[in-house]
Parts: structure tokens; C-alpha cells; sequence
């Protein structure tokens, strides 16, 4: 089954947007049956049996790039994000990284996996609240994620184990 | 003078900088290690019942969640007056030991592995995990990632969740394991053992089999003669759930050994006004500034300081291995005389890397596991406790002081790279004077080195989970002090 991964922290600020997303989509009736939504505070190596096997997977997070203003939410595909050389530990290896690892080893990772990033405007402060802008992507995001899951739908991918 | 800047600082959690100020003539006139990490973390803890701290402190850190999980869960029972029983005791020490082998083996492998396995001049791009894969090979890296699965499973049947446990309650545990889930962790557990004896060689073959590397180990840039600290048992065995702390000089001499509930008579917090984390030090001999000897009371609390304070590990293969290390490296394998040389803390960290594995083997065949008795619910009005485990990179402190109704009024954390705030800086110090002189090209290489001073360590500043996309790049520059001018910028691509 597709899973819906979202990630983050739900003590610090808007760190917790992968939480309040997932607790948004298990809400929702239209995910239900078809797609794994998972929140996971997890990075690096801990996502590869997460991610294996699926045969899609679409990874919810929070970014900071500087470029967007607090809130801007986008969909990429897994090729924007280059691999780090440095895998810096398993904490902080980037997930492409992490895909690179499990391909390595011949672990079956999705065909396809897309990100949706909300661009933070604070990740330091220790808070189980999101920051006004951040909280107001929520819905929006949602709305991304039936999009991709309709496309999902649209283009036969299997929607079962 | 000159401002060398490395920012930031490659495969450590969290963001760091290393400022070296470096002379006219090229000497190194001082360091400062800066940490932005986040604060206010006791103060987000008052308010909440003392048995959820277990839970939200596993959010502190995407390292350490279990040992803060168990050092929370500890002072909870402190906080209730309650001892556990003997079942549950046995379950988190099982656990606990089965996340610092998973643990041990990521830094061993993916972090301090890199510069031995690949070199510490090798280019950034080859000075990874995949770098060491390419050396050791495919199936080697099969084995570090079955290690890491496999004390993943661990945590999952004991801790009921992979990466951030939640059994662990005031009095016991909630969960309880059956038959069948002790005959899986009876053979994770012989997996493990069997995992540590590979890494052994891995040891062996790369780096002690190398006479540069061992020169390196044992070179005056990366020594320190602190007092050291660890947890032992009660017959000064290692041991990483539970027991006293100890405290010994660089002499060899014992300090202090007291209980978990005693440590603000023993430890103090020293601050700079350049860096959010605090520096502790030793109460009693006083904080003396960055200076080793034993007159400063500065400390180190890592794998190298437990061994250093202990008299032994408490299983075979571990105390054969204790007794090479000290053996090759000070020719007394009694272990009474001090290793001071910050590189050895990765063999160290082999050692104890061993003893976890064979602590999961004992452990996971005593029957008792699987006990229906592992919770004492608890009675008594609490108040205020402390909880002491060691976390893979120190002595990890929680102290916590309640309400009559169990709310947290005011926490106190002391985490593991906090102990090591002093020494990392020393250490950073030292290295560069050993590697940055008059007319020296400061090559990625040297960088790397000067970051090797603190790697060993395993430092773990971050609190966020995560990032996206990961990348770190690595950017230094050079400044003339006189007159601003930028003389020099290297760049370490991602």
C-alpha cells in the first residue's frame, strides 16, 4: 500500500507540521482503505523500512530555503533533492541519501516518491504550536494530497500490498 | 590575528562553529566552540505530570531518544519513591543495551569509521559510510544494517515503539514480553554478539594494523589528562543503565563515587557568554578555566571515560577486549593505568559496543523477562528524584521536582555532550595548534583532522528530528584580524 510520510517533531514549532497533517489526514474519509498515512520522528536510515516496498510513497516535511515566504507549500519530485556526500550520520543523512544506501543493497524503494515541503518560519523554538502562516498551510497541503492521490488513482498505481 | 571559521561542522548532530584565532606568525592564539543549541527545554517540561516525561524527552534528541526515555523514567521512580521489580529492571537494562549497540555501531561505522576506514585526508566525498562500504565491502554493510535492525526490534518488542520507546513508567514497565518475543531477542541477540566480533577485525585489519593511524591514536594533538566519569556497578564494572557515578583523576585516583541524588554536590555549570551550553565541571575541585591536570576540574563522560573510571566490563569478551585496549595502549591491562588519548574513545566505544551485545545475549535467556510482574504501581506522594543512565556519549542527568500531584515544577537536565563541553573545546584547541603553524596550507585534510579532535566524542548538539534536504556544507575563511581582508576561503562541497 501507498504510504503518506509525514515527518517532524511535535515539540518544536513548526517542526510539528508533519503531525498536524497526518492527524488532518486520518480525519479525512477519502484516505482511508487506500493509503498508509504514518507520522514518523525519524530521519536518515530509519525511513528506508518505511519507504520499502512501497509502491508509492509521498514524504510530508518541513523546509526552510530561505526563497518562500512562512507557509509556501510545494510539491517535488525525490530528483530535486541531490544526495548529500557526507551522509552525516543517521540522523541528518537526507533522505535521497538514504534512498541511495537502499539502493545500494538491492531494497526495493518506491517507484515514485514525491515531496510536499511547508517553508518554516521557526524551527528552534520548543512549542507544540505551529506558527500563524505554517498552521494555515495545513489545509492547503491536505488539499495537495488528495490531488496526489487522485493522481495516483488516475495513473493504476497499486493500491494494495 | 586571523579568524579561521569552520561552519558547520560535518556529521554531528545539530550546527556548530569552531572559531581559531591565529596569529601574524601563525600560531594559534585561542579557540571558541560555539553551540546554537536549543534552550528552554526545562522550562517546556513544568507543568506536566513527571510520568510523561519519559515521552517528550524521547524529543529532545533523534539520537538518544532511549536514553533519555530511561534516565526520565528513572527519576520518575525517584520522584515516587518507587523501586521496580526485578523483571522490569532486567527489561530496561536489556533494551537500553540493545539501543547502545545499535548506536555504538552507527558512530563506529558511518562516523568515526569514515576517517580511519577511508583516511582523514580522503576527499569529503569518498569520507562517508558508502566510502567504508566501498572498503570493507558489500556484505559488511549488510551486517551494519541488520545490526541496526536488529536493535531496532529489540526496542520494538520491549519499547514497544522502533526509535522512540514508551514502556518505561514510573514503578516498571507497561508492557511485558512473551515466549516467543524472548526466543526472536534471544537470537537478535546472538546476531549482535556475533556482529561485535566482526567489528573487531574491522578494527584490527583497518585501523590498529595501521602504524600511521595508531601514531595518530596515541599523538599528543588529540590528548587531554582530565578527570574522568562514568556509571559503575558495585564492583566497578561498566555499566550503562544503572549503578554510581565515579569519578577518577588523571592520576588514576578515585574523586568521588556517589548516588544519582547527590550530583549537585559534586557537579557545577561553568558560562561563557559566546556559547548557549554550559560547561560543567567538578564542584569540589572548582571550574579553572580550559586546562586539564588535576587541578581543573574539568571532565570528560564518553566511552573512553567509562572504561577510564571502571575496573573492568562485566561480560568475557568485553573485559578481553578492556584488557588489549589497555594493554596495547598503556602496557598495564589492569586498566588502573589512565588512557588519555581522545582518538582511543573509538576503540573504546568497540568495547563497549561488545559488552552491549553480550548483556543483550545474557539477558534475553533469563526466563524472568517474561514475568507478569513488572510494574509496582506506585503509592507514595512524589516530590523530587533524579535519573542516571549513560547515553552512548556521557552521563546523561535528569532531575525532576514535582508538585504533591506529580506535576513537574522545575526540571534540571544535564545531557552527555554537555559533560564534554570543556574537553571538546581543549581538544579543538589542541589539535589546531598540533596542525595549524606559520605558512600551513590548511587543506580539507587539515580541517577534517581538527574535526576528528571532537568527532570522537560523537558531540550531539540538535534537538530537530530531521532536515530536508540533509546537505551540510562546509565553509572556511580566513580573515587578516588587522585589516579585515578576507585572505582565505575553502569550501567543502556537499
Amino acid at each position: 500500500m501507498p504510504i503518506i510520510l509525514c515527518l517532524g517533531n511535535e515539540i518544536i514549532s513548526d517542526d510539528r507540521f508533519g503531525y498536524e497533517v497526518a492527524e488532518a489526514l486520518k480525519d479525512d474519509a477519502v484516505f482511508c482503505g487506500t493509503v498508509e498515512v504514518h507520522f514518523a520522528a525519524r530521519a536518515g536510515f530509519e525511513l528506508i523500512p518505511l519507504l520499502a516496498e512501497r509502491p508509492a510513497a509521498l514524504v510530508v516535511d518541513t523546509i526552510r530555503t530561505g526563497h518562500d515566504q512562512p507557509g509556501t507549500v510545494r510539491m517535488h519530485d525525490m530528483g530535486a533533492f541531490a544526495p548529500s556526500n557526507h551522509l552525516v550520520n543517521s540522523h541528518q543523512i537526507s533522505l535521497p541519501t538514504a534512498l541511495a544506501l537502499a539502493r545500494l543493497y538491492g531494497i526495493p524503494m518506491p517507484a515514485s516518491i514525491e515531496v510536499l515541503t511547508v517553508e518554516a518560519a521557526d524551527l528552534e523554538t520548543l512549542s507544540e504550536a505551529l506558527t500563524v502562516r505554517v498552521a494555515a498551510a495545513v489545509a492547503p497541503a491536505q488539499q495537495l494530497i488528495r490531488k496526489w492521490l487522485n493522481s495516483k488513482v488516475e495513473n493504476h498505481v497499486s493500491f494494495k500490498d | 590575528m586571523k579568524s579561521i571559521t569552520i561552519d558547520p561542522i560535518t556529521r554531528l548532530e545539530g550546527h556548530g562553529k569552531i572559531h581559531l584565532f591565529v596569529k601574524e606568525d601563525g600560531e594559534l592564539a585561542n579557540c571558541y566552540f560555539q553551540v546554537p543549541e536549543l534552550r528552554g527545554f526545562e522550562k517546556f517540561c513544568q507543568g506536566r505530570p513527571v510520568e510523561e516525561m519519559a515521552r517528550i524527552t524521547t524529543r529532545i534528541c533523534g539520537v538518544c531518544p532511549d536514553a533519555h526515555h530511561m534516565a526520565a523514567a528513572k527519576a520518575a521512580d525517584a520522584v515516587y519513591g518507587v523501586k521496580i521489580p526485578s523483571a522490569a529492571y532486567k527489561l530496561r537494562s536489556l533494551v537500553y543495551n540493545a539501543f547502545f549497540a545499535g548506536d555504538h555501531t552507527t558512530h563506529f561505522y558511518a562516523l568515526g569509521g569514515p576517517d580511519f576506514v577511508c583516511g582523514p585526508d580522503a576527499p569529503p566525498g569518498e569520507r562517508n559510510i558508502l566510502g567504508v562500504i566501498a572498503k570493507v565491502g558489500l556484505d559488511a554493510g549488510k551486517q551494519v544494517i541488520a545490526q541496526r535492525a536488529a536493535g531496532q526490534r529489540v526496542i520494538e518488542i520491549i519499547g514497544g515503539k522502533k526509535v522512540h520507546p514508551v514502556t518505561a513508567l514510573p514503578g516498571g514497565m507497561s508492557k511485558r514480553v512473551s515466549k516467543d518475543e524472548q526466543a526472536e531477542i534471544q537470537k537478535l541477540g546472538d546476531q549482535m554478539v556475533e556482529f561485535a566480533k566482526f567489528t573487531v577485525k574491522v578494527l584490527n585489519d583497518v585501523v590498529l594494523a595501521n602504524p600511521a593511524y595508531v601514531e595518530l591514536i596515541l599523538s599528543d594533538s588529540y590528548a587531554h589528562k582530565t578527570y574522568n566519569m562514568g556509571l559503575v556497578d558495585e564492583q566497578n564494572k561498566v555499566n550503562f543503565y544503572d549503578g554510581k557515578v565515579r569519578v577518577v583523576g588523571p592520576d588514576g585516583k578515585e574523586h568521588a563515587k556517589y548516588e544519582p541524588k547527590d550530583y549537585l554536590q559534586f557537579v557545577a555549570e561553568h558560562v561563557e557568554p559566546y556559547s548557549y551550553l554550559k560547561y560543567p565541571y567538578l564542584k569540589q575541585i572548582g571550574w579553572k578555566g580550559f586546562v586539564d591536570g588535576v587541578d581543573s576540574g574539568v571532565y570528560k563522560a564518553s566511552p573512553l571515560s567509562r572504561l577510564n573510571v571502571s575496573d573492568g566490563m562485566a561480560t568475557p569478551l568485553a573485559q578481553a577486549e578492556y584488557e588489549r585496549f589497555y594493554a596495547t595502549l598503556t602496557h598495564d591491562k589492569s586498566g588502573k593505568t589512565m588512557v588519555h588519548a581522545t582518538l582511543a574513545t573509538h576503540w573504546a566505544r568497540v568495547v563497549e559496543l561488545i559488552y552491549a551485545a553480550e548483556m543483550v545475549q545474557k539477558l534475553s535467556r533469563d526466563d524472568e523477562i517474561t514475568s507478569d510482574k513488572i510494574m509496582e504501581i506506585p503509592t507514595a506522594t512524589p516530590s523530587e528524584g533524579v535519573g542516571i543512565v549513560e547515553a552512548p556519549r556521557g552521563t546523561l542527568t535528569h532531575h525532576y521536582r514535582t508538585d504533591s500531584k506529580g506535576i513537574v515544577v522545575e526540571a534540571n537536565l544535564i545531557v552527555g555532550t554537555t559533560n564534554n563541553n570543556a574537553a571538546i573545546t581543549m581538544s579543538i584547541k589542541r589539535a589546531a595548534e598540533g596542525l595549524i603553524k606559520r605558512g600551513t596550507e590548511i587543506t580539507q585534510g587539515t580541517l577534517n583532522r581538527i574535526e576528528m579532535a571532537f568527532r570522537a566524542y560523537d558531540p550531539c548538539f540538535g534537538c530537530a528530528t530531521h532536515s530536508l534536504p540533509g546537505e551540510m556544507p562546509l565553509e572556511v575563511i580566513v580573515h587578516d584580524a588587522d585589516t579585515g581582508e578576507v585572505v582565505q576561503i575553502a569550501r567543502r562541497q556537499c
